[in-house]
């Protein structure tokens, strides 16, 4: 099944989960990162059907958002696809109702994805630096890259994504690094697949469970091999941008939360994670 | 009981008037503290590095809704005009109830047609790297305000006295001159006020236009470059607002962005209020 089939069923699923049930049962809220959504979204329908009376609501928004609403205390459960900047762990330390534990759910990588026609064209692994030069605005056309003769679409995202974070940071040496090259921000994994597998000619960023035919992943050159941003890769550590894929959960936060952050780190739980395409941590 | 009743709405009414306006500018003071007035003809967006230059998204605010009146207004009042003088009165009533339904269209449902049918036929017949523009903002924008001017068009017109028109008539006025000395003078403070509301809409717009602008915070390469990626004010604070943190010079920035948009809202009604 496609990713983006499985995106709208689990949007639905969760519209289906937020319509008020008759009996006064428990409702959580997580936010956050979409490249965590499919995980928890799924592991939400799971536990709803072992556990009636409690829904969970899951939203997107990015990284930011889910550290944020954790700030703010405008979710039960935080989604995050990076690590917290040292301003953002302050003010999590700093909370009124005490803190907040940061949990690595599962590993992926964020692959450096190219239009179809891209990659047939020859574009099959570009380097780090090379990645840069398009970014930077230093390489403006596949062709000086030994592909096909067309301007680059280089696509960047909000500046609060992860995904962004953990790309920039690896790629152009700082996670708020300017992308002058860049002709495009989206936001969520879905607006920018979407965009890619329309365009002939774009780059982008998207965890790796995010790839079809028409969004391609290309391996990145690491020390003269190209490395492919696979499940493999990123257990043995090779591909270079690679991250942990986290969720936030208050210390003090009510036993049928801490459950259900239990059960996405349960076997069930990893299972889904495997699922949805990424790397369980267990 | 029914006028203080009445006068409570009203005082409502004009507190809430107040109340907004005063809440952004309250929110937005940190932001002018830090920043200064001059971030609003500054260019460079990055907050990160403490940079909140405001013009590329106001350039982008103003082009998207010149755009859109620019052909909104001739389509719906000729329409508007076809619809109640031309047409027998039942199909009059249809092309009402199509206009109708199309006003009531939620903005998401305009944002995704624009993003599936829209973008590629503009990147495809202009050639561009990517249909996402101003020009595709203005175009959305346009479709959407324009079942509203067309239906309070359509009122006016249908409104205008029949003394009048048989004034005209006994005069020996043939259609054209009927239509423009009598029935659009007549009917202008409606077809106005549909421009009011609809450029209303067109300012606040958010969601059609943020997937379809490309929230690039560039000023267009020159100017008058319509057909690039660019940024608008609403898609600024629909992209950011989640993540700024209460409290922050952010979401303050944000906050002064909706100033800036309620300024502009404020002088364009101000304007077109000032009677000749």
């Amino acid at each position: 099944m496609t990713h983006n089939n499985r995106f709208f069923l689990m949007l639905f699923s969760t519209l289906f989960l937020a319509s008020p049930d008759a009996d006064a049962g428990v409702s959580l809220h997580a936010a956050g990162s979409t490249t965590v959504l499919p995980i928890v979204s799924e592991a939400a329908s799971a536990y709803h059907k072992a556990h009636p009376d409690i829904t969970i609501t899951v939203s997107g928004g990015g990284s930011g958002v889910g550290i944020a609403s954790m700030i703010q205390g405008t979710a039960e459960i935080g989604m995050a696809s990076r690590d917290t900047t040292p301003e953002e762990q302050a003010q999590l330390d700093n909370r009124a109702d005490g803190k907040v534990d940061n949990m690595v759910i599962a590993r992926d990588a964020v692959a450096v994805v190219v239009s179809k026609a891209v990659y047939l064209g020859g574009i099959t692994h570009l380097s780090l630096a090379q990645i840069a030069d398009i970014y930077r605005g230093k390489v403006s056309n596949w062709k000086q890259l030994g592909g096909p003769d067309a301007k680059i679409l280089a696509i960047d995202k909000e500046a609060s994504r992860g995904t962004r974070h953990v790309f920039a940071e690896a790629v152009l040496g700082s996670s708020h690094a300017r992308a002058p090259g860049a002709s495009l921000i989206t936001g969520s994994n879905n607006e920018e697949q979407a965009i890619v597998a329309r365009s002939d000619q774009a780059i982008g960023m998207l965890s790796n469970a995010w790839l079809n035919d028409r969004v391609r992943g290309i391996a990145v050159d690491v020390n003269g091999q190209s490395i492919k941003p696979t499940i493999a890769h990123i257990r043995d550590g090779s591909y270079p941008i690679s991250r942990g894929l986290h969720v936030l959960l208050p210390r003090h936060a009510a036993p049928e939360v801490r459950d259900f952050v239990h059960f996405l780190l349960s076997v069930d739980g990893q299972a889904i994670v495997k699922k949805a395409g990424y790397l369980p941590v267990r | 009981m029914l006028k203080p009743g009445l006068g409570l709405a009203i005082l409502l009414m004009l507190l809430a008037a107040v109340a907004v306006p005063v809440f952004l500018l309250q929110a937005s003071i940190p932001f002018w503290q830090a920043a200064g007035i001059s971030s609003i003809w500054s260019s460079e967006w990055y907050p990160y590095e403490q940079l909140y230059g405001l013009l590329p998204a106001i350039i982008g605010t103003s082009w998207a809704i010149l755009i859109s009146l620019a052909i909104a207004i001739p389509c719906s009042v000729a329409a508007a005009i076809a619809a109640s003088e031309m047409l027998p009165p039942m199909l009059a009533e249809k092309a009402r109830i199509g206009m109708e339904v199309l006003a009531g269209i939620p903005s998401i449902v305009y944002g995704l047609i624009g993003l599936w049918v829209l973008l590629p036929l503009l990147q495809s017949s202009l050639d561009l790297l990517t249909g996402h523009s101003l020009l595709a903002a203005g175009l959305m924008l346009a479709l959407m305000i324009l079942p509203t001017i067309m239906l309070m068009t359509m009122d006016a017109l249908q409104q205008v006295p029949a003394d009048q028109r048989e004034a005209g008539l006994s005069l020996g006025l043939d259609w054209t001159a009927q239509l423009t000395r009598i029935l659009l003078p007549a009917a202008w403070p409606g077809i106005r006020s549909g421009i009011l509301l609809s450029l209303g809409r067109a300012l606040g717009e958010t969601m059609a236009v943020m997937l379809v602008v490309g929230s690039m915070d560039r000023l267009p390469q020159p100017v008058y470059n319509i057909l690039q990626p660019a940024q608008t004010l609403t898609s600024r604070i629909g992209r950011e607002i989640g993540e700024a943190a209460f409290g922050s010079i952010h979401f303050s920035s944000l906050m002064a962005a909706g100033l800036m948009l309620a300024i502009m809202g404020l002088s364009i009604s101000l304007l077109a209020n000032k009677r000749p």
